[in-house]
């Protein structure tokens, strides 16, 4: 049976990160290939060994394809590519791929920069990686090899968050990645177009959350500023350089500008020239609506907020402060913050995630005292024995901090929404715990909008096999056409299938549905005509040829749909079988009925010499 | 986002001075109920269609991390069990220390029992029925019993009131009252004392150990008007005496009573609202739990007395904007413990989760 097989690769309930496997029609394809944020060793990869034992994926992956530039998506491709070992294509949008490399080596600094690890893959290896991906473009469709093509739909989200539609054949798969059905200012909705794929892989998470809008969470974000600036304070949002960092400077610079409000609003350095570099990205990415209002006046050139210099942090007075990197694990953002810290009246907002071992990790699960390095060399210990170290001073954190998530996520009512605009012929959700999830199953099949669809919830690490029923298209010759619509029998209804019989040919790459005699003559061979012939003995005292008309008579009374005849030479004809009786001159009124009919009418034949075998009504 | 001076941005923006919290969610499909089941789960029910969903949602997360309210980002409701009910529902009630809940459905001849589910399941599953004597329009009125054995009141005319229970079905009492009035809320003071207001704002006080019933029918009462109530009781709830009784008619007159002397209100006045008689489905009166003599009125739109807040965000989302007519609030709930936070709900399926700021006694 034909069918699509899908694993979602990570152990037990984890829902760290992304990467699905999935086997369509002979072709392997990855989907995302994300770090686990969580984890500090070797689990934050997924486990590749499912693909294979050893060695490299390159023979194993028709592509990979990966959604958007989000760490739990892309973060583990390096070391897929690079260090396990994958020279195949990967695919991404245009800014995807212009981020991705970026957070990537970002993320490298820290880990292995801070935390000294040493597996993991270096800044040689990100280029490395890049270079084998393949940049696509929305409801472009890029055929990857012959039979699979692959199209990529937009997901809202983030900037470049892609749906991709799988397709080998006439069967198909979509995987969301993240999105969301909301539009908000910058991104719009995720839109799909009624491509009924076999199967629809989303986040179970989406389905059972309701999310509080964009508008309250950004209602959040102006109100702390405002109170904090109000009260004198400062406020310091570090950023990474690219992405939410523009989103909530325009949201300031529209309420500053609304409110009539003076206190300065800095942008670190180094976010300004990234700033346009974001903003051309964008306005190709962004549909017309957007465009419009963002070109209006370059919305990313703002007139409340200036570029910051590191001497600003020690003026008095309100302000507030983007500055990288996000995490606050180095460089500008962490040098503001010590300066900062210890003022109650003074605020810092994350607007993102931070990975373990960052200041901003530790701060944000309640650490009120950090320990910090120093720069100071002091000199212990006895004339004999000197032992330098770094002083590290211990930083008391009384600044209010606030933990904010911006990201445009789908939840409950968003998935029914892509599902009726989809209309897949089954659903699939990741990260879920089936055994508890039987009213969400439930909810899904029973979707009123779409034709009966099934749910499936596999666990991390387990393969669901989903069987599809693809069409096969088919050439039929004309003759062939007009020959069976012309039979008899109820008038063909355009919905409902009916049995026809033909000779299928398949030659080359075609497939064609021809007329016997049609395909005969192609092959050059002539037609054999089988006739069979069986004789019934009949007490019956009557002449032969009254005989025969009494037989005509009793068949025509029993098969009242079929056509009989009675030649004036002696012969009833059904269909095609010919009736003859004869009888000898010794026993006259032992009569012989001969019935002979073609190959074609057995069946009808074999009924008619059991009919008569039993005798005619007197 | 556009410099617009849009009604609703300037909303908006003046809401960050108004409101301490705001969540503004959107359900699938539009509520008539909102009903506590825990101390951070309500139950929510649809009344649109055939089909109706009952889920039961877990309230964000950051509502309850007290001090530590800036380091949680979890802003969202998890839905945690759902189930489907072949009717819309009009009244959802829980019973409580258990995982019960009763519903009732609109032109339905029976209430239905549910188990809303363990931590094992997500599934909201019907485990009985309870036949009704008749059906009505606007489905049975139901309130939960206040003693130890789970039982439900329920009734949609005065004389077809009684008390239910609810794992044998058997009737426990019956008001034995001719009148046809229909019943417009019914609630337990205490393990046996209850009150019935009928929709001409009438109102009988009853004792489940007593077969008779008393009543206070209005001094002046006008035909046409629909009255709702809300009872208020104090925290000890062994002694009727504490309670207060509001009832408020479709055409904003409010009057407030005490259990000791029902037929003499203690105090009236007239609100200012839009009288349309075709829209008292959703008229609400309710009693902060937390906040001393504090009422919030929902289903009609008030232009004074001036209240000490008024909740606009229904009709100021993004949602309203682009739809014909603007949303109605079905129904609203105070939450149990903070003091001022609000649950309301309206037919676009919105859903908010508000804390106002008192001008005066919050800076």
């Amino acid at each position: 049976m034909p069918d699509i097989k899908v694993t979602p690769l990570g152990a037990g309930q984890d829902v760290g990160r992304s990467c699905i496997l999935v086997s369509i029609g002979g072709k392997n394809i990855m989907l995302d290939c994300g770090m686990h944020m969580g984890y500090n060793d070797d689990r934050r990869f997924p486990d590749f060994s499912y693909v294979t034992q050893n060695g490299r994926l390159t023979e194993f992956l028709d592509c990979v394809i990966i959604s958007h530039f989000h760490l739990d998506h892309c973060g583990a491709l390096p070391y897929m590519s690079e260090m396990v070992g994958y020279d195949g294509p990967i695919y991404m949008t245009h800014p995807t791929k212009a981020i991705c490399p970026i957070l990537l080596e970002d993320f490298r600094k820290i880990t292995v920069d801070k935390k000294g690890e040493t597996n993991f893959f270096t800044s040689q290896m990100i280029k490395d990686c890049m270079k084998k991906v393949v940049p696509l473009n929305l409801h472009q469709t890029v055929q990857v090899d012959e039979e699979l093509e692959i199209k990529a739909y937009y997901a809202g989200h983030v900037l470049g968050a892609a749906m991709f539609q799988i397709k080998v054949g006439s069967e198909s798969v979509v995987y969301t990645g993240d999105y969301n059905m909301t539009p908000d200012r910058h991104l719009g909705a995720a839109w799909i177009d009624k491509c009924r794929p076999d199967i629809l892989i989303s986040e179970s998470t989406y389905a059972t959350t309701i999310r509080d809008s964009k508008r309250c969470r950004e209602r959040d974000f102006l109100k702390k500023v405002h109170e904090t600036v109000e009260r004198g304070g400062k406020v310091l949002i570090p950023v990474f350089a690219l992405g939410r960092a523009q989103e909530l400077c325009i949201l300031l610079e529209t309420f500053w500008e609304r409110m009539n409000l003076k206190a300065p609003i800095y942008f670190s350095t180094g976010l300004t020239e990234k700033a346009n570099h974001y903003y051309k990205l964008f306005i190709t990415w962004t549909n017309q609506k957007i465009r419009k209002t963002f070109v209006q006046r370059n919305m990313f050139e703002f007139k409340h907020i200036k570029a910051f210099d590191r001497s600003y942090a020690d003026n008095p007075g309100p302000m507030v402060v983007f500055a990288t990197p996000g995490m606050l694990h180095a460089g500008q953002s962490l040098q503001i913050f010590k300066k900062w810290a210890g003022n109650e009246k003074n605020m810092l907002i994350m607007p993102g995630y931070c990975v373990q071992g960052t200041v901003g990790h530790k701060i944000l699960n309640g650490q009120k005292k950090l320990e910090m390095e120093g720069r100071a060399t002091v000199i212990t210990g006895t004339a004999n024995n000197v032992i330098p170290h770094l002083a590290s001073t211990l930083l008391d954190v009384k600044l209010q901090v606030e933990y904010m998530s911006f990201s445009a996520h789908a939840d409950a009512k968003g998935i029914m929404q892509l599902i009726r605009m989809a209309e897949p012929r089954n659903m699939l959700l990741v990260h879920g715990e089936a055994k508890k999830m039987e009213f969400l199953k439930d909810k899904i099949e029973q979707e009123v909008f779409v034709r009966c669809i099934s749910c499936y919830m596999p666990a991390n690490g387990e393969t669901t096999t989903v069987v599809t029923n693809p069409s096969v298209p088919v050439d039929i010759s004309l003759n062939l056409l007009k020959r069976e619509m012309a039979l008899g029998g109820p008038l063909p209804d355009a919905k409902r299938p009916r049995t026809m019989h033909g000779t299928l040919i398949m030659k080359d790459n075609s497939l064609r549905l021809v007329s016997p005699e049609q395909a005969l003559k192609e092959l050059g061979l002539s037609e054999h005509q089988l006739r069979f012939t069986c004789r019934v003995q009949l007490h019956d005292p009557h002449s032969d040829t009254d005989t025969l008309g009494r037989i005509y008579t009793h068949l025509k009374s029993v098969l009242k749909s079929y056509s009989i005849q009675h030649v004036p030479d002696g012969t009833v004809i059904v269909e095609s079988i010919v009736i003859k009786v004869t009888s000898s001159a010794e026993e006259p009124n032992l009569k012989v009925i001969l019935l002979s009919w073609s190959y074609q009418d057995e069946e009808l034949g074999s009924f008619l010499s059991t009919l008569l075998k039993k005798g005619l009504p007197s | 986002m556009d410099i617009s001076s849009d009604e609703s941005d300037d909303w908006f923006i003046e809401s960050l001075n108004t409101y301490k919290d705001l969540h503004v969610f959107q359900l699938e499909h539009p509520t008539k109920v909102i009903e506590w089941t825990g101390d951070k789960n309500i139950c929510v029910a649809g009344y649109t269609g055939s089909r109706s969903e009952i889920l039961e949602l877990l309230l964000p997360l950051k509502l309850y991390a007290g001090e530590n309210q800036g380091l949680c980002a979890e802003r969202d409701f998890k839905v945690q069990h759902g189930g489907f009910s072949e009717e819309p529902i009009e009244s959802l009630i829980h019973i409580s220390g258990t995982r019960c809940v009763v519903t009732s459905g609109s032109s339905s001849s029976t209430l239905q029992i549910w188990d809303i589910g363990g931590d094992d399941s997500d599934v909201i599953k019907r485990t009985g029925v309870i036949n009704l004597k008749s059906t009505s329009v606007k489905g049975c009125k139901i309130a939960p019993g206040l003693t130890d054995e789970p039982a439900v009141l329920h009734g949609s005319c005065i004389s077809e009131v009684q008390l239910t229970e609810i794992a044998t079905g058997r009737v426990l009492y019956t008001v034995a009252k001719e009148s046809s009035d229909s019943v417009s809320g019914l609630q337990f003071v205490n393990a046996c004392v209850f009150l019935i207001c009928a929709s001409d704002g009438t109102l009988f006080m009853g004792d489940t150990r007593d077969p008779s019933t008393c009543h206070y029918p209005l001094e002046d009462s006008k035909s046409g008007l629909h009255w709702a109530f809300g009872l208020r009781s104090d925290s000890s709830q062994s002694e009727p005496s504490g309670c207060t009784v509001a009832r408020l008619s479709s055409s904003g007159h409010m009057l407030l009573s005490d259990l000791r002397n029902l037929q003499s209100p203690f105090c009236q006045t007239q609100l200012n609202v839009q009288h349309d008689a075709s829209k008292n489905d959703f008229l609400n009166v309710s009693w902060a739990p937390v906040l001393d003599r504090c009422l919030s009125v929902s289903g009609k739109k008030c232009s004074s007395p001036q209240p000490v807040f008024s909740h606009r965000g229904h009709e100021m989302s993004d949602e309203a904007k682009y739809s014909g007519s603007p949303p109605v609030v079905t129904t609203h709930s105070w939450h149990q413990s903070r003091p001022k936070t609000i649950l309301s709900v309206a037919t676009d399926g919105s859903l908010h989760v508000w804390d106002w700021v008192d001008k005066i006694t919050d800076r």
